[in-house]
């Protein structure tokens, strides 16, 4: 695993990069690389034998330069368009989880040539009626002075997992997770905070223009993001698979279930 | 010169719930289901606080104190100066402070420069024009994401300023805010502009941002203790680097005092009023139990440098005001005086003379307080505490800062 900073229209942005084969964007979501952990997660570890995978780390998170005039979803696609350009990257696998998930599917319909593969993880973006995305940000407020187990419950299947209690602990954790996981909050607020929350009203009547092969994977017990979200993005994009459900993970299913949800992206990938 | 300047803040508390609310809900804010409202307790409740602010006028205070909250039981103004309004007709001499509007949640700024302004055309120029970014509750409230709240805050603040004072139209080209014709109709009266005062607790952004305007800072935080002694330092300090010189008058800070004739009665008198603030109106506001909603990284308005060296100092589950457990923790906390108008005398005046503070506003209703008893409270400190304050702190200011013109500190430097 080898991190370095790209320069991107003079901002510094932070990625990390291993393995051999198809070049494989990842982008994070909020229990991940880079808003809570430096380095690898056992999911990404098993994509590097078949991928070179490229996990940059989203404006204001970890290294990466944060960009005030970060309004809206559009400004994000910019910024990645930017990354795409600086990594000459021309076709690859993109693959995104959470938030992340929704700025693929954003570059997805802007630019469907560029995309070999695409993977969606719990991907926020849609409004999908009576069907509200969890509010992260409240639930990142502490109850009784120190417990977690709301946002805990939010991003995990069960709030006890040994992964949600390393990621978000009760009382304060290691000071550079913490602060990693306030810079994901904070990236989040911009596009994430104000009506529509988490997602884009356009989004999903520009589906249709995704013409990759698409996977949708959901977990079995998403907190925050109503699997009616996987249900509309499978169903909407022209070319994806039905819904995939991984059993015992909720919104986290790279953290939860490691193995399981990097198989089905491996087995899929390779089709 | 001019003695200390005493202000009586009313926060219009919601009286009427349950005993108990603290073991049935999670909070008081945001989230308090408004199916607590009870009309038929209600009605008139908004008359008798006008009305007890309006006693404060006659009984000469300097002025009374009013702010912006939004679904909470904490205080019942989303819209103070509605409240404000209603003051201008029913009081004459007494500032009308209203600390203040909450600007990020205005979609445009001129509606507050211009409901300022009438509000100081309709009370004779006494108005004192507070702005304010607003806290987390506000920021679920009203979905104002946190990122750039404080530079959105700043543009909105100088938008006013600039259009109470420059001729227009005018274009303003704001990053936030941005505006064709700004030409406000009316103006205000007082000139250059009505006092600006922003409240803040100690973030040193924000004392900059305050002395470079040459504005009036008041101190939000509740407890006090030495930190009202360290702020108002900070701020001295702030001020001298911009060529600015402190003085008691551009500094204030928030108090609650209960007084009567003696310091048992007193207690007595206040104890359910103030437990019911404590476990009630602060929770979820500075309560650990329930969820906190002021403060932490699910509002995370704080750059991520600042929040780095916050968590240094951070401590998990720490007691917070509304966390108090006995009379004598909360007396510590010096954040509420009770007591005889000799205790209290002794205990705000031993404040003044550390902090060099020439603003107290003071809560004298707290909680469920009976109207009868915030009355009381207020007469006897007029009668009994305001006089001696103001003799002694005349003279202190007098000593200390003999020859600064106390009136124009911003006018100076526009």
């Amino acid at each position: 695993m080898s991190g370095r900073v790209l320069e991107v229209n003079q901002r510094k942005v932070w990625l990390l990069e291993d393995g051999d084969g198809m070049p494989l964007l990842y982008l994070h979501g909020f229990a991940d690389v880079h808003s809570v952990k430096e380095s690898w997660l056992p999911f990404h570890e098993q994509l590097t034998p078949r991928a070179h995978l490229i996990a940059p780390a989203h404006p204001g998170c970890a290294q990466t330069d944060e960009n005030k005039d970060i309004d809206v979803i559009e400004d994000v696609v910019f910024h990645y368009l930017e990354v795409l350009d600086a990594l000459d990257l021309r076709k690859f696998d993109l693959v995104g989880s959470c938030v992340g998930g929704w700025i693929a599917a954003e570059i997805a319909v802007r630019h469907p040539g560029k995309i070999r593969k695409l993977v969606l993880i719990g991907a926020t973006g849609l409004f999908v009626e009576r069907a509200l995305i969890g509010d992260v940000f409240m639930m990142a407020q502490p109850e009784r002075g120190s417990s977690y187990a709301g946002l805990r419950n939010m991003l995990f299947a069960n709030a006890e997992h040994p992964q949600a209690l390393e990621f978000f602990p009760d009382g304060m954790g290691v000071l550079e997770d913490e602060l990693r996981r306030y810079q994901m909050l904070r990236f989040g607020s911009r596009i994430g905070f104000k009506p529509p929350y988490f997602y884009n009203r356009s989004l999903k009547n520009r589906l249709h223009r995704i013409s990759a092969p698409t996977l949708v994977i959901w977990g079995q017990q998403d907190n925050m993001v109503p699997r009616a979200h996987g249900e509309t993005y499978a169903r909407s994009i022209p070319n994806a698979q039905p819904l995939k459900v991984i059993e015992q993970a909720g919104h986290s299913a790279p953290v939860e279930m490691p193995e399981v949800t990097a198989q089905l992206v491996l087995d899929f990938l390779s089709q | 010169m001019k003695p200390v300047q005493l202000f009586c803040w009313h926060f219009m508390a919601y009286p009427y719930l349950s005993k108990d609310f603290d073991e049935q809900y999670g909070s008081g804010w945001v989230t308090v289901p408004n199916s607590l409202w009870d009309n038929a307790k209600a009605r008139g409740l908004y008359q008798e606080y006008i009305d007890q602010l309006a006693y404060a006028d006659e009984l000469k205070f300097d002025g009374m104190v009013l702010n912006e909250h939004h679904q909470n039981i904490y205080g019942l103004m989303p819209s103070p100066n509605i409240i404000a309004s209603a003051l201008t007709q029913r009081t004459s001499r007494g500032k009308i402070v209203v600390l203040g509007n909450l600007l990020p949640l205005h979609m445009n700024p001129m509606r507050v420069a211009e409901e300022y302004a009438m509000l100081d055309q309709m009370s004779n120029g006494r108005l004192i024009a507070g702005f304010a970014p607003g806290g987390g509750p506000e920021t679920f409230n009203y979905d104002v994401p946190s990122a750039n709240t404080r530079e959105k805050f700043w543009e909105a603040a100088d938008l006013i300023v600039r259009a109470w004072t420059e001729d227009g139209p005018f274009a303003h080209e704001g990053r936030y805010f941005p505006l064709r014709y700004v030409n406000l109709w009316p103006k205000p009266l007082q000139k250059p502009f009505p006092p600006v005062w922003i409240p803040g607790s100690r973030s040193p952004s924000t004392l900059v941002e305050v002395a470079k305007r040459g504005y009036c800072y008041f101190l939000s935080s509740r407890t006090h203790g030495g930190e009202t002694h360290k702020a108002q330092q900070e701020f001295a300090a702030v001020l001298e680097r911009h060529g600015d010189r402190y003085h008691p008058f551009r500094f204030g800070i928030l108090m609650s005092a209960y007084v009567s004739e003696t310091d048992r009665l007193a207690r007595e008198e206040c104890e359910e009023g103030v437990w019911y603030f404590l476990k009630n109106c602060l929770k979820g506001h500075l309560r650990r139990e329930g969820r906190q909603l002021t403060f932490g990284p699910g509002v995370p308005y704080i750059p991520a440098p600042a929040w780095k060296e916050y968590l240094k100092g951070y401590k998990p589950g720490r007691k917070l005001l509304g966390d108090v457990e006995n009379w004598e923790e909360l007396d510590a906390s010096q954040s509420i005086i009770v007591g005889s108008p000799e205790t209290v005398y002794r205990r705000i005046w031993k404040l003044i003379e550390q902090a060099k503070v020439g603003n107290l506003l003071i809560q004298f209703h707290i909680g469920n307080m009976p109207a009868e008893l915030a009355r009381k409270s207020m007469k006897i400190f007029a009668e009994k505490v305001a006089p001696r304050l103001r003799e002694d702190s005349l003279k202190l200011f007098q000593q200390q800062f003999s020859g600064i013109n106390v009136e124009h500190a911003a006018e100076t430097l526009h």
